[in-house]
């Protein structure tokens, strides 16, 4: 049986890098266009599906003309069009495409765009199905994009074989920082994505430490969780590493929002700073987890703002709890902070131990 | 995986030659004893200190089971794979210090506030990947003064980094040193595996008796007789990983300065393994232990160097 297959392409992504422009989000786009900005993605997306092996096991549905049809053409790969585009595309046709070609029943959709376009497929569709996220745009950030396009066809054959699939990170950039040469990114969302690590990896340093993603956050959320003292307020930070603690537990958990847990219960859901203060009325005992955003390695300042500098300060640097996967904080450098406040941010400096397994902890540095 | 491009010379080969003449029988006791004397002396200890073994990874998996029971088994990270799995496995719990670019320094303050409780502590010096001296004569000092501490240096790229600390095992007893003949020696083919270890780790390895392949030993003896080849091998080396090291440079590439036979890489093409791969070059794709974009290249001989040199050009080439 093939697999369906959906590809769109936001023809714009990537446009305004090689003109020196930070991104085509909203006028932008014109500003490229006049500056004699060429458009990437058709080369980028005719790559991803030279490079896939089962072509014959699959069936594309496409967005129409350069959002998907143009480049499909000569792929080999049997393919049907959805939906009409007009001369200018935008980020409500992407959403409006991918939304169509959920309803008309894709197994998995492949995008080709930047974080801006990742940010409208997770609008879209959510975790419902999983995607593959092929790099063409100037901001690149978020963990949902492959390193490569034979990295995305690799990904897109290992989905026709079948492999399990895990979440990755989907970021917002504010594009005027970016312009002003500051990287202000906060967790927007997730996206699934195939799992396939071990495809992409090759050799002995890769052996025996390819667990996938989500046994490893199961691991790590066992151990927290059998840590947890019944005694204690845990504030947990968003992020699908603490939602498979609130699983081990048996909670409901908000996947971008905080929520508080007392002896094992839900105490508190989608908590703002003042909600979280109130809660410090009742309880002595509190302690934060929370889980750095991939990349840039933020643990506060970017995607939980609720963690205010009044909120740490009242929980205290030794009752943080920072919990990830081995992967994701292998590839850190080290721990940020930007809480806002300067003080703040120098007493939670120094190393900490991070828990990235059963039993298994990882000292790193947290740098403001 | 950082074998020396170099054979063996022939005496070495024709030694093992003769051991695989008499694969009907074990290797005598005399004989095992006859290369723990060697090794002693290469090593500058009393033979009472060396424990043989099929490969030292071997000796860090048996000092990690043995050790590793109520007491929390402290590393680095990235380190050689095999000690990770072997503490994920057999460890209370494990707790490893994260190594970062630039420097990839082990920070002495940290590592001193970590041993508040029994702990046995592994420390690949220098460390693989990174090609890093983590150590130095007085971080050690202040490590295995706490007896509560068992430390295990693996020093499998001491002939390159020329640094080692096997002189303090007579005079500290929670003090152990792995060492191979498998690098340096060009006998990564024999498996021969040392540990050079204090008294405090005598008893556990008592019951580690190896007998090793008749083939390995011979050869292994017969290195230790006529260790010159070995000195030319590291000089060879040393001279092409500096020569790699000068081209990669021209190239704008970013190479981090090693003590071993292998050089650490960071580049901005993220899926460079695979397209060396492509061309027939094999590397070590690090993405898993480090940020993506860092490579492990072993040291090969100059024309392979070449070869991988080229391979970088036509790659940057297509890249650009």
């Amino acid at each position: 049986m093939k697999k369906i297959i959906g590809l769109v392409v936001n023809p714009v992504a990537g446009m305004g890098g090689s003109v020196g422009l930070k991104g085509t989000d909203g006028k932008m786009y014109k500003k490229a266009l006049e500056l004699g900005a060429k458009p990437g993605t058709p080369l980028r997306t005719k790559d991803v599906l030279s490079h896939i092996k089962n072509k014959d096991r699959i069936t594309l549905l496409v967005a129409s003309g350069k959002m998907g049809e143009e480049y499909v053409k000569d792929s080999g790969i049997p393919f049907a069009v959805i939906g009409t585009v007009g001369e200018e595309t935008s980020a409500e046709d992407t959403k409006k495409i991918a939304g169509e070609m959920l309803t008309d029943g894709i197994e998995m959709l492949v995008f080709v765009g930047g974080d801006g376009t990742a940010r409208d497929i997770c609008d879209a569709i959510g975790l419902r199905i999983p995607t593959v996220a092929v790099p063409a745009g100037v901001k690149v950030f978020s963990s949902v994009f492959t390193v490569s396009a034979r990295a995305a066809a690799e990904m897109v054959d290992a989905f026709v074989k079948s492999t399990d699939v895990t979440e990755e990170e989907v970021l917002d950039i504010d594009e005027e920082a970016f312009r002003g040469g500051r990287l202000a990114s906060k967790l927007y969302g997730y996206l699934l994505v195939p799992n396939t690590k071990r495809f992409l990896q090759a050799g002995k340093e890769a052996s025996g430490m390819s667990k996938s993603s989500i046994e490893n956050k199961k691991e790590s959320a066992s151990y927290i969780a059998e840590q947890m003292d019944k005694k204690t307020l845990y504030l947990l930070g968003p992020g699908t590493t603490l939602k498979a603690i609130a699983d081990e537990i048996g909670i409901p958990k908000t996947l971008l929002g905080i929520d508080a847990v007392f002896a094992k219960k839900l105490v508190g859901t989608d908590l703002n700073e003042k909600g979280i203060l109130n809660l410090f009325e009742r309880y002595k005992r509190k302690k934060i987890i929370v889980t750095p955003i991939g990349g840039n390695g933020f643990i506060f300042g970017r995607g939980s703002k609720q963690f205010t500098p009044d909120v740490i300060k009242q929980v205290g640097k030794e009752n943080i709890m920072v919990v990830g996967t081995r992967d994701k904080l292998s590839k850190l450098d080290c721990l940020r902070v930007d809480t806002g406040d300067l003080e703040v941010d120098r007493t939670l400096s120094g190393y900490t131990e991070a828990t990235i397994g059963y039993k298994e902890g990882m000292m790193v540095k947290i740098k403001c | 995986m950082n074998e020396v491009p170099y054979p063996p010379p022939k005496k070495i080969i024709e030694a093992a030659q003769r051991g695989l003449s008499h694969l009907n029988r074990y290797a005598e006791p005399k004989e095992l004893e006859w290369l723990q004397g060697l090794l002693a002396d290469y090593s500058g200890v009393s033979k009472k200190h060396v424990v043989l073994s099929p490969g030292s990874n071997l000796l860090l998996r048996e000092a990690i089971h043995g050790f590793s029971k109520g007491r929390k088994v402290i590393t680095v990270s990235p380190s050689f794979l095999p000690t990770i799995q072997a503490a994920k496995q057999f460890a209370t719990k494990l707790v490893t210090i994260r190594l970062s670019p630039p420097e990839f320094d082990l920070d002495p303050e940290l590592v001193m506030d970590m041993l508040n409780e029994p702990s046995l502590m592994i420390i690949d010096n220098p460390n693989n990947p990174t090609g890093n001296i983590l150590l130095d004569r007085k971080m050690v000092e202040a490590i295995v003064e706490n007896t509560d501490i068992l430390l295990v240096i693996d020093e499998a790229y001491y002939e390159f980094s020329k640094e080692t600390f096997v002189g303090m095992v007579q005079d500290h007893p929670n003090l152990a040193i792995t060492r191979t003949m498998d690098k340096a020696f060009s006998l990564a083919g024999a498996r021969i595996g040392y540990l050079v270890a204090g008294e405090a780790f005598l008893d556990a390895f008592s019951s580690l008796y190896a007998i090793l392949p008749r083939s390995s030993l011979y050869a292994a003896i017969e290195a230790l007789n006529n260790p010159d080849y070995m000195r030319d091998n590291v000089t060879l080396v040393i001279k092409e990983r500096e020569r790699l090291r000068k081209s990669l440079n021209k190239l704008g590439v970013h190479v981090y300065p090693s003590s071993t036979n292998f050089l650490l890489i960071k580049t901005k093409i993220l899926d460079i393994a695979k397209r060396f791969k492509d061309i027939g070059v094999l590397i070590s794709d690090l993405s898993s232990q480090l940020s993506p974009g860092f490579i492990r290249v072993s040291i090969g001989t100059r024309e392979e160097n070449d070869v991988f040199i080229a391979g970088y050009t036509k790659i940057l080439e297509a890249c650009t």
